[in-house]
C-alpha cells in the first residue's frame, strides 16, 4: 500500500504547494501571526478574566495558527478533490490508498506550518519546554487536519465549509484554558493540547493526563480524517 | 429578452442559487450570534480609557469595547468569505451565460445583488444581537459603519476570490481581518489606532462604529468619507474585475 500511496503523497503536497503565493502564505502566516498575536493575547485574555501570562499567550498564537491554517487546507482537500480521488480510486489505486496519500500530504504540510509556528516562537520569546511546545503546536495542526476533513466529507460548499471552520476557530479562541474564566466548552478538542502548549510555554511540565487527552484526540482526529478521506474517495455524489 | 427581463432572470437565478444551500443562510446567523453573545458575556468589566475621533477621550470598560466592537470584526470575516465564493462562482458559471446571451453586465449586477444582500444579512443579524446586548449612544452612526465594514470586506474579499485560488483567498482574508480589526483598530490593545492603521481599510469604519457606539454627538465625518471612498473605489473595482473576468471568456 505504501510503494503506491507515497508518489501520490507527493502529487498531493504538489498540487496544493503549486500555487507560489499558497506556499508563501503558508510560511508567512504563521509567522506573522505568532509575532502579531503574542503581544496582544495576554491583554485580550485578562480582559476575559483569564490568568494567562504574556509567555504562554505568544505559545498559544502559535498553536492557533497552525490549527486554522491545517484545518483549512484540509476541508478545502476534501471538498475540492472529491472527483480527482474517485477517479483515482476507481482507476487502481483504492480508496484507502487515496486516503493515506491525503492524510499523508496534510500531515506532511501540517508538519510545515506548525514547524514555521514554532520557530518564531522560539526566536521571538524563548521556550521553556521546546519538545513539549513542539508536539503541542503539531498536534493542534493533526486535531484541526481532522475537524477540517469532517467537515469536507460532509459539507461541499466551500463557503459553508470554511464558515463551520471558523466557527470552530470561534469556539476554540474563546475556550482556551486560562484564557476565561467561564468553565463553558472544556470538551473542546484542543483542550489538553493548549494546557500543554500554556504549561510548556511558561517553562513548566504537564501531567500525563494531559499528555493522554492530547494524545487520544490526535490520534481520534487521524482516524476521523482517513475515513474521511475514505469516504470521499469512495462514495459517488 | 429585454436587458431588464435578462438581468431579472439572472439576479432570480443567483438568488436561488443561494437559496439552495440553508446550511449558509444558518451559519450567516449563528456565527454572528454566537461570536458577539459569548465575547461580552465572557470578558470582565475592567475601565478601560480609549481616544475617539476629533480628540475626544472617554472611559469605557473591555466589556463595552467588545459590545462596540465585536460586531464589526464578525461582519468583516462573514463578508470577505461571502465576497470570495461569490466571486468564486460567479466565475464557474457566469461566463456560460455570456456565452448563452446574456451581457456581462447583467451577471455582475446579479452577483453584486448576491453579495449586498448577503451582506446585509449579516449586518441586520449583527447590530441585532450587539442591541440585545449593549446599548450604542448612537445607533444610526454605528449601524452605518457596520454596513461600511461589511462593504468594504466584501469587496476585499470578491478581489481576492478574483485574484487567487480559494485555498490562498481564504487564508488571505481571514488573515487580513484579524490583523486589521481584531488587532490594529481595536481600542482594546491601544488607546487609539497608531500612525500606520489609517491605511488599512477598516480604519475609518471603525473609528466611524466606535465613534457611534460611545458618543451621542457625531465627531467622526473625515473617517466617514474616507470609508465612503474606499466603499466607492473598490466597488468599482469589483464590478471591472468582474465584468472582465466574465466578459473576455470565448
Amino acid at each position: 500500500m505504501l510503494s503506491a500511496a507515497l508518489p501520490t503523497t507527493g502529487a498531493f503536497v504538489r498540487e496544493h504547494l503549486r500555487a507560489p503565493l499558497t506556499l508563501a502564505l503558508l510560511v508567512a502566516i504563521p509567522a506573522f501571526f505568532v509575532l502579531i498575536f503574542a503581544s496582544v493575547l495576554g491583554d485580550f485574555a485578562k480582559a476575559l478574566g483569564g490568568t494567562l501570562a504574556a509567555q504562554s499567550a505568544t505559545a498559544v498564537s502559535a498553536g492557533w495558527a497552525a490549527a486554522f491554517l491545517s484545518g483549512t487546507l484540509a476541508f478545502f482537500q476534501v471538498s475540492s478533490s472529491r472527483g480527482a480521488d474517485r477517479r483515482l480510486a476507481s482507476a487502481g489505486l483504492g480508496a484507502w490508498r487515496v486516503a493515506v496519500a491525503r492524510i499523508a500530504a496534510a500531515l506532511a504540510i501540517g508538519i510545515s506550518v506548525s514547524a514555521v509556528a514554532f520557530v518564531t516562537l522560539w526566536l521571538r520569546s524563548g521556550i521553556g519546554h521546546p519538545l513539549h511546545a513542539a508536539v503541542a503546536i503539531f498536534s493542534f495542526a493533526v486535531i484541526y487536519i481532522g475537524l477540517g476533513a469532517l467537515i469536507g466529507a460532509f459539507v461541499k460548499g466551500a463557503l459553508e465549509g470554511s464558515l463551520m471552520v471558523l466557527l470552530l476557530f470561534s469556539l476554540d479562541a474563546f475556550s482556551s484554558p486560562e484564557m476565561t474564566l467561564s468553565g463553558a466548552f472544556a470538551w473542546t478538542p484542543t483542550r489538553s493540547a493548549a494546557e500543554l502548549l500554556i504549561a510548556a510555554g511558561g517553562g513548566h511540565g504537564s501531567p500525563s493526563a494531559d499528555w493522554l487527552g492530547m494524545a487520544a484526540v490526535a490520534v481520534g482526529a487521524v482516524g476521523v480524517a482517513l475515513a474521511a478521506f475514505w469516504v470521499a474517495a469512495r462514495t459517488r455524489s | 429578452m429585454t436587458a431588464l427581463a435578462r438581468t431579472r432572470t439572472a439576479t432570480t437565478m443567483a438568488f436561488r442559487d443561494q437559496l439552495r444551500r440553508p446550511l449558509m443562510l444558518i451559519l450567516i446567523v449563528v456565527i454572528p450570534a454566537y461570536v458577539i453573545t459569548q465575547a461580552i458575556a465572557q470578558t470582565l468589566a475592567t475601565p478601560r480609557r480609549i481616544g475617539l475621533p476629533d480628540g475626544v477621550f472617554i472611559t469605557t470598560t473591555m466589556k463595552d469595547l467588545h459590545g462596540a466592537g465585536m460586531g464589526g470584526v464578525v461582519i468583516a470575516f462573514v463578508a470577505a468569505l461571502l465576497g470570495v465564493f461569490v466571486m468564486q462562482s460567479a466565475l464557474d458559471g457566469d461566463r456560460r451565460l455570456v456565452v448563452a446571451g446574456f451581457r456581462p453586465g447583467e451577471t455582475v449586477m446579479a452577483r453584486l445583488l448576491v453579495l449586498l444582500s448577503g451582506t446585509a444579512l449579516v449586518v441586520a443579524v449583527a447590530a441585532l444581537v450587539t442591541a440585545l446586548n449593549f446599548s450604542a449612544a448612537n445607533w444610526p452612526a454605528l449601524i452605518v459603519s457596520l454596513m461600511l465594514l461589511g462593504l468594504i470586506y466584501a469587496a476585499i474579499g470578491a478581489l481576492a476570490g478574483a485574484l487567487l485560488d480559494k485555498l490562498a483567498a481564504t487564508y488571505v482574508m481571514l488573515f487580513l481581518v484579524m490583523t486589521d480589526l481584531g488587532v490594529v483598530q481595536t481600542p482594546m490593545f491601544h488607546v487609539t489606532p497608531g500612525r500606520l492603521a489609517v491605511l488599512l481599510p477598516g480604519y475609518g469604519p471603525s473609528r466611524v462604529m466606535y465613534d457611534g457606539a460611545f458618543s451621542g454627538p457625531f465627531h467622526a465625518s473625515a473617517e466617514l468619507l474616507l470609508s465612503l471612498g474606499w466603499t466607492a473605489a473598490l466597488a468599482v473595482a469589483v464590478a471591472i474585475v468582474l465584468r472582465r473576468a466574465v466578459g473576455d471568456w470565448g
